[in-house]
């Protein structure tokens, strides 16, 4: 039984360890297709990030990280803040 | 003839700057920006290395009264953004100081300018004074100002389309004031945009966000 509750716990750990983070931002500010360029351009310079997609309906940026690997909601700011804009809030799904 | 006007045309389009676009993109980023109008032609390019500041490159060959060339490294500085839930609004300066030439007389130049713009997806307002020393060629002040209309609201992936309106006020050239209706289409980062002005000229101008 020991066994199996550390397999379990094993499997569930690796899983964690290589899924990627889907972060949503929503971003004040953001209202042009010039706004939304340097948002896409300035993620997808970051090795961790694998797609970035913008809405400007619903002032969403949704970045998606690479497997095992994440952004912390400090450099998430940081980039945004870069782009020429700024966070109202983040949001994250695994 | 046919190459003249060619070689005029490639000119002018070489040789031109839109400022009423944002005159800084984002940290890393350069942009190419075109302005083609009854004031002449003028180009500039910059790139943003901190969020508040670009530097880069400014050219303009005047018309409609003296054919003045200047050439200037150009400073591009976001003085105050506001970043709304549904808009956003800034205030920049814009300075250069380089080289003014008229016929053969070179003199040293600066110039200065003020852009105050808000946006949101449907509205668009701007109002940006400019001030130009070219030595003993000319001093001039220009303001300009407009009011542009999202017909439809697009989405990042859509063409977006601006109806918009421009005065301008040149104090030192024969036509005191123009007005411009235009329209603006934005694509991602390219942004195009045509006029024909009260003045009997057709205003282009084009941007690119690299």
């Amino acid at each position: 039984m020991k066994k199996h509750v550390l397999t379990l716990a094993t499997m569930f750990a690796l899983t964690a360890a290589v899924s990627a983070d889907t972060i949503k931002a929503t971003v004040n500010g953001m209202v042009c297709g010039f706004c939304a360029t340097a948002i896409e351009k300035t993620f997808k310079k970051q090795p961790e990030v694998s797609t970035v997609n913008v809405d400007l309906k619903d002032k969403l940026v949704t970045v998606t990280t690479k497997s095992g690997q994440t952004l912390d909601d400090s450099k998430v700011k940081k980039l945004l803040t870069n782009s020429g804009y700024s966070v109202a809030s983040i949001n994250r799904a695994k | 003839m046919k190459t003249k006007t060619l070689f005029t045309l490639i000119t002018a389009t070489i040789l031109s700057l839109d400022l009423e676009a944002k005159p800084l993109s984002y940290v890393g980023g350069l942009m190419l920006m075109q302005e083609n109008d009854e004031t002449g032609h003028t180009f500039s390019f910059d790139y943003t290395f901190i969020p508040t500041n670009a530097f880069g490159f400014y050219a303009k060959q005047e018309e409609n009264g003296k054919e003045i060339v200047m050439l200037t490294p150009e400073f591009n500085t976001l003085l105050k953004r506001w970043n709304l839930p549904d808009g956003q609004g800034n205030i920049f300066n814009m300075s250069g100081a380089g080289l003014a030439r008229f016929h053969d007389n070179n003199q040293p130049c600066l110039w200065t300018a003020f852009l105050a713009d808000y946006e949101s997806r449907r509205w668009f307002l701007s109002y940006e004074p400019r001030f130009v020393w070219d030595g003993n060629i000319e001093k001039s002040v220009w303001q300009r100002a407009r009011i542009g209309i999202a017909p439809y609201l697009a989405n990042y992936n859509d063409l977006n389309t601006w109806i918009m309106f421009q005065v301008d006020h040149h104090p030192a050239k024969h036509d005191h004031f123009v007005a411009t209706p235009l329209l603006r289409f934005f694509y991602k980062g390219y942004l195009f945009e045509i006029g024909y002005q009260s003045n009997q000229h057709i205003m282009v101008n084009w941007q690119i966000q690299f």
